[in-house]
């Protein structure tokens, strides 16, 4: 029986007629082998030169013979190259591949051991060993034999290199005798696991046994007959390497796993520490440093407390069941590859194969060099992951799961004092467990050095060419380099500091079509009607208060502020572009006040939390736009009044000696209405500030606490929060909101509008009932803006309820506004949960530039 | 937008043949997506009433221009305000009368002087209500001036930026229309010019036999100089001057870096943080032993105009043409470790303090250049200048007396080995020092 690997090379050995080719033919016919897997020079020859021998020997002048060996040597050279490239798409494919020719010279084999081992897959040799008579008199059958010299030659030479072939590096070599009768068994690639019931994959565990048996009951496996942890539903764990060393129980821990995944309970992967003992436990030379001593001591104790045979089989079974490690795992669903999981690190064409060097980079990730401390200076490999596979891995502790590029890392470094994580594939949740204490004790402790980096300047060349942000919600948002320095420049001007400028409101879109009615433009029977049609319910109506949008990010006290975003600061209130908001005497004013309010509450404590995050309007519009409406909205008033005052005035002069000139004299009517509208809908947003006594807040959105984020609440739930801020504080107000439910609460909503409206509000925004909603797996747009038939009027321009103009606005478009809106809602959501996972500054900002970066791209500003 | 013409006195009738238009109908006529209305108020042989206003479609006047993405863009005075939208408007309509060619039986009125009465606005205009006045008296106007209402509900502003203007004189027809003409776009503040370049010619046609004359010669073609492109043929011609505006100061700290760089053993690759315009960059150019000039600036307007100033010397063997590189002190830019001097000329002012720290410590730690020139303003020569507590530019975040500076200095070295030594630039006052102040940072295996 042949055992044929999934993937790879199996080349055949053998001289002409020594009936390879019959041989893989009958594979073929029995069904054991598909036709494209058996590929031949001759073939080739075929193909490129369309005949596959020429016989250049016979009866022909000494020319003749030489140009016809020349152009059977250019075909037969052309046919190997592209048999070689052939074979090599083949194997990076994880295709098996037979090679029906000669392989007589070592030339020949060596290039396709050199090629298995680049691509990682195995080779398999079959020699067939024929006899010399059998050669000759098959070559007589054939329609073009090749003659007896060179059979006779070829035989003679196999012969010679039997025994070296026997040295090479095949995965397996099979001599097959003639007229032995052989069939080929194909393998399935061990690399593969089904998820079936669930796996538990366990980050870098380092001989905290106490921690990884808790971890294990937490994630519900309970002990069998024989002490062996199993699961009720059949999961199963998966170790991504590393439960050794550094820690107390190495042994312990070994012995674990290798119980579990020896009676199929369990699987683990190769580690840099696992394959270090294993050269250890073979008797290399090996400096057990960086935590390996602890295991030698282990050993020796355990040597002390047993027998030579006792521990030399378990040094023997921890050695073979070490070895036996692969470099990664792949998770498949119904055959489907969707997650690999790997100690340190992959690269995409190295999924699914097995080498050498594969299983090195498994073992150490990207490396360049060693460091002055004696440590490996690492690369980001992350950055390189392009596929859809989901790569779970350890080895390089971080203080959180650090989700990135379709990369998770969750090795939280519990032997130094951190937690042990385990991810549960497809739930694709997290649960951990803290240290009891930091075992290692190492001066240069990962998840110190981890936090001293936190807060480092995010790097420029990451960024600066654009690049993608992937976001739970939408996948890949792209930027492009244009924006992003746009977006850059921004930061370096005007905004505040990077570190504390952690979130980006999201433009909102009006709803996507105009209302339907003669003479409005929106309203919102148009925005129930959008998320009817997204199979939404329940709706939330908020009236948009008329100020200007802010983000507060309020602390408990400087301390806490100054460990988590480098500033001792009791917060920070900015604009929706990224500038403070107050100057910063007022800021600091405001922001001490509220911290001694939120404090009088017991907010922080009563929420376990060292700040708030919040999204706010401050009213009034005046105190950020004061310039703006000065030099533009009570300008163009003052403009538009004597304008058309001074009109009216002269056609009702002229009215006297001529009646024609009625129309013009109605119309001139209308349009000084129209700018006295104007005139009195945007002082509506606007009051004294002569202390910043007069300064309203008003939050609707509840983002963050320091451990959560709460986008999974719904927005009566925020609005329960703004009515508790709002409770017995003089900067908090309170934020009117209806709910849809039926046609009875929708008709309330929509009276409710045209009210307040009418008063010159600025209007409401309808919301779908909870923060993230999807409609066939689609994100819908988080919230519409509809506003009022007034406030408009500061927008689109005094006369735009004209029916000539309102006939052309209403054809405005919108799908642009609402990508961006979606587009940003998502990066906000994803800068967030960053932020409060404590991720790297870099990491955050990458979402907050993102946005920066979309708000610089052109769209309607009216929209 | 509008304006009202009155005449009284005799002959009033023959000036509705000046101006070609029937007193008996309205007129109206469409110049591109906008209307032009004129009708008679009064008419009868000693009084003539007349207006013309535009009623323009405010979307088509917004339609199709540069800023289409800036919501100022969308709500403007353009379609209220009298400017050169409302003189080309309205040309064509009195074409008749700005020429001077009525029929020919009425030829003889154009010469004729009436008693007029022009009404024209709103103005949009920084011009005070002194130089407005001043445009239309030498020209025998009596000028008087309305002011729009302000009454918010809150304290906006005291006056409003709306004002209507009514001037009273004896001239011809033409003449006065032809002041008007000449004069609404420079009193307009707009700062983008609307229509196309055959107002040159007009300016020079509708102001012969007045404009030269004009006291206020001067401020007529400065503001309408604002659209330089189209006027620069004047420019040439010498009819105006332009204000010589150097900072001489400017020079000498550029000068001052370059002699810093040129004694420099290592300056093989430097680097210009925000180089803004590419002045400093440019002369680094011309330093021999540099190689290569890193001009670091964000600013994308910045960059271009440093283009065009490096572009000039294309070509000049002596030249080092300056990279632009696109970077930013706070952010980490591992292309720019390792050069040989990193300068910062009047950057650090641009920059809010409690920012600084961090964004040296990347440039002493991780860039770790061999020099490091920094140049700030030295506030105490403030008082030389006069300035009280004003900043010398409005984006300047702070400036520092020399102790400060140096201060700021001395925090930047804990754990960090750069020697560094202070200098200044500028004349040097004996009480407040020089005008701006200099450091110098070596590192100091560099030093020994």
């Amino acid at each position: 029986m042949i055992k044929i690997p999934h993937a790879g090379i199996v080349i055949m050995i053998g001289a002409s007629n020594s009936g390879k080719s019959t041989l893989l033919r009958k594979w073929i016919a029995d069904g054991l082998l598909l036709p494209s897997e058996v590929v031949s020079s001759d073939h080739f020859r075929q193909m490129l030169g369309d005949t596959d021998f020429i016989d250049w020997t016979i009866g022909r002048s000494v020319e003749e013979v030489d140009s016809l060996y020349e152009t059977y040597q250019k075909i037969s050279s052309e046919a190997f190259h592209m048999m070689e490239e052939t074979v090599e798409a083949r194997c990076r494919l994880n295709k098996v591949t037979f090679i029906d020719a000669t392989h007589i010279h070592p030339d020949d084999r060596g290039k396709y051991i050199q090629m298995a081992k680049r691509v990682g897959v195995p080779i398999t040799a079959l020699l067939l060993d024929t006899a010399l008579e059998t050669l000759l008199s098959r070559d007589l059958e054939r329609e073009k034999p090749r003659g007896k010299n060179k059979v006779k030659k070829q035989y003679n030479q196999l012969k010679k290199e039997k025994r070296f072939i026997k040295k090479e590096e095949y995965a397996r070599i099979y001599v097959l005798k003639e007229g032995e009768e052989v069939t080929i068994e194909r393998m399935s690639n061990p690399l593969l696991i089904d998820v079936a019931q669930g796996i538990d994959i366990i980050g870098d565990i380092h001989a905290c046994y106490d921690e990884m048996i808790t971890l294990i009951e937490q994630l519900g496996y309970t002990t069998n007959e024989d002490g062996l942890y199993v699961h009720p539903e059949g999961r199963k764990l998966l170790s991504l390497g590393d439960i050794m060393s550094r820690g107390p129980e190495s042994l312990k821990t070994m012995q674990f796993w290798m119980q579990h995944v020896n009676t199929d309970l369990a699987y683990m992967v190769d580690s840099n520490h696992g394959w270090k003992i294993a050269r250890w436990l073979r008797g290399k030379t090996v400096k057990m440093a960086y935590g390996d001593e602890k295991f030698v001591e282990e050993m020796e104790l355990y040597e002390q407390q047993n027998s030579e045979e006792a521990t030399t089989l378990l040094k023997q079974q921890l050695e073979n069941f070490l070895i036996a490690a692969p470099s990664h795992y792949i998770l498949t669903q119904n055959d489907i590859p969707t997650a690999v999981c790997v100690h340190a690190g992959i690269k995409d064409e190295m999924i699914g194969k097995e080498s050498r060097d594969i299983k090195d980079f498994s073992r150490y990730g990207e490396t360049a060099g060693i460091a002055s401390n004696g440590r490996p200076i690492r690369l980001d490999w992350t950055v390189h992951h392009h596929n859809s596979l989901l790569v779970i891995w350890g080895h390089d502790p971080k203080p959180q799961p650090l989700i990135a590029n379709r990369t998770v890392n969750i090795d939280q470094g519990v032997v130094f004092g951190g937690q042990l994580t385990a991810l549960r594939y497809p739930e694709k949740t997290f649960i951990a467990v803290n240290a009891k204490q930091d075992y290692a004790e190492d001066p240069t402790n990962p998840l110190n050095e981890w936090e001293k980096k936190r807060l480092d300047p995010p790097n420029i060349t990451k960024l600066v060419n654009g690049y993608t942000v992937l976001t739970a919600d939408l996948g890949e948002v792209e930027v492009l380099a244009d924006y992003v320095q746009a977006a850059i420049d921004t930061t370096s001007h005007f905004t505040v500091p990077l570190e504390q400028l952690v979130y980006i409101p999201p433009t909102m879109s009006p709803t996507p079509k105009p209302s339907q009615l003669d003479d409005y433009l929106e309203h919102p029977q148009e925005a129930i009607d959008y998320f009817k049609s997204k199979g939404v319910t329940t709706l939330v109506a908020e009236k948009k208060h008329m100020g200007s949008r802010a983000v507060l990010l309020l602390f408990k006290n400087k301390e806490v502020a100054l460990q988590k975003i480098g500033f001792a600061t009791l917060g920070i209130i900015y604009s929706r572009t990224g500038r403070r908001f107050f100057e910063r005497e007022t800021e600091q004013q405001v922001v001490q006040s509220l911290n001694e309010e939120l404090t009088a509450k017991g907010y922080f404590t009563k929420n376990d939390t060292d700040f708030v995050l919040l999204d706010a309007e401050i009213m009034p519009w005046n105190l950020k736009a004061k310039e703006l409406i000065r030099s533009q909205y009570a300008h163009i008033a003052e403009q538009a009044i004597l304008d058309r005052s001074k009109l009216l005035e002269s056609l009702t002069q002229g009215m006297a000696a001529r009646g024609d000139l009625a129309p013009w004299l109605s119309q001139m009517e209308e349009k000084l209405e129209h700018a006295e509208i104007f005139k009195e809908v945007f002082q509506k947003y606007c009051w004294n500030v002569d202390d910043v006594d007069a300064i309203q807040i008003a939050p609707f959105h509840v983002l963050a606490h320091s451990k959560q984020t709460f986008f999974g609440e719904p927005h009566t739930w925020h609005m329960k929060q703004n009515e508790a801020f709002a409770e017995s504080s003089k900067w908090f107000v309170r934020t009117d909101y209806r709910i849809i439910t039926d046609k009875t609460s929708e008709q309330e909503v929509v009276d409710w509008w045209t009210t307040i409206t009418e008063q010159g509000h600025e209007g409401i925004v309808i919301k779908p009932e909870y923060f993230i909603t999807k409609y066939k797996g689609q994100l819908i747009q988080p919230a519409l803006k509809v506003r009022g038939r007034k406030y408009l009027n500061i927008i689109y321009g005094m006369d735009y309820t004209e029916p000539a103009n309102l006939e052309r606005l209403k054809q405005r478009n919108t799908g642009k506004k609402q990508r961006m809106a979606l587009q940003e809602f998502t990066l906000g959501i994803e800068g967030i949960r960053r932020f409060v996972n404590n991720e790297s500054l870099e990491r955050i900002h990458e979402s907050v530039l993102a946005t920066l970066a979309m708000e610089s791209t052109p769209v309607d500003p009216r929209l | 937008m509008q304006l009202t013409i009155k005449a009284t006195g005799n002959h009033i009738t023959e000036l509705s043949h000046l101006l070609a238009k029937n007193p008996n109908n309205l007129y109206e006529r469409k110049q591109k997506e906008h209307i032009v209305r004129i009708f008679y108020e009064t008419f009868n042989h000693s009084e003539l009433k007349m207006t013309t206003y535009v009623v323009p479609d405010s979307l088509a006047l917004v339609k199709n221009t540069n800023n289409t993405y800036d919501i100022t863009h969308y709500i403007n005075d353009r379609e209220f305000a009298v400017s050169s939208i409302f003189t080309s408007f309205i040309r064509n309509a009195f074409g008749t009368a700005l020429n001077g060619q009525p029929k020919e039986e009425y030829i003889e009125w154009v010469s004729h002087r009436y008693d007029f009465e022009f009404s024209f606005g709103p103005i949009a205009s920084e011009l005070s209500d002194a130089q407005i006045q001043s445009l239309f008296e030498p020209l025998g106007y009596k000028v008087q001036i309305e002011y729009g209402e302000t009454n918010y509900q809150f304290n906006m502003k005291e006056r409003s930026t709306a004002r209507f203007i009514n001037i009273e004189g004896n001239v011809t027809l033409q003449t006065g229309l032809r002041q008007i003409f000449v004069l609404i776009p420079v009193i307009d503040n707009y700062k983008h010019y609307f229509i196309d370049e055959t107002e040159v010619e007009k300016l020079e046609r509708y102001g012969e036999g007045w404009l030269d004359e004009h006291p206020e010669r001067e401020l007529i073609f400065k503001r309408a100089l604002r659209f330089k492109e189209l006027y620069s043929p004047l420019e040439k011609t010498g009819l105006t001057t332009l204000p010589q505006k150097k900072v001489r100061l400017n020079d000498l700290r550029y000068s001052k870096i370059i002699d810093a760089v040129e004694n420099l053993s290592h300056k093989k690759t430097v680097v210009d943080f925000g180089s803004g315009e590419g002045k400093l960059s440019e002369q680094l150019g011309f330093v021999d032993g540099v190689q290569e000039i890193l001009a670091v600036e964000p600013s994308q307007i910045e960059v271009q105009k440093a283009n065009r100033r490096f572009e000039k010397l294309v070509g000049d063997s002596q030249f080092v043409m300056p990279t632009n590189h696109f970077g930013s002190l706070f952010y980490k830019d591992e292309r720019l470790k390792g050069k040989d001097v990193i300068i910062l000329c009047e950057v650090i002012e641009h920059i809010d303090p409690e920012r600084l720290p961090r964004a040296m410590s990347v440039i002493f730690n991780d860039y770790q250049p061999k020099t490091v020139i920094i140049t700030t303003p030295n506030r105490e020569y403030n008082s030389v200048y006069d300035m009280d507590d004003k900043k010398r530019h409005n984006d300047h975040r702070f400036e520092w007396t020399r102790r400060e500076f140096q201060q700021w200095c001395a925090n930047r070295m804990e754990n960090i080995h750069y020697n560094f030594k202070f200098d200044g630039i500028g004349e040097e006052h004996p009480q407040f020092g020089h005008s701006t102040q200099m450091c110098i940072f070596t590192r100091e295996e560099e030093s020994q």
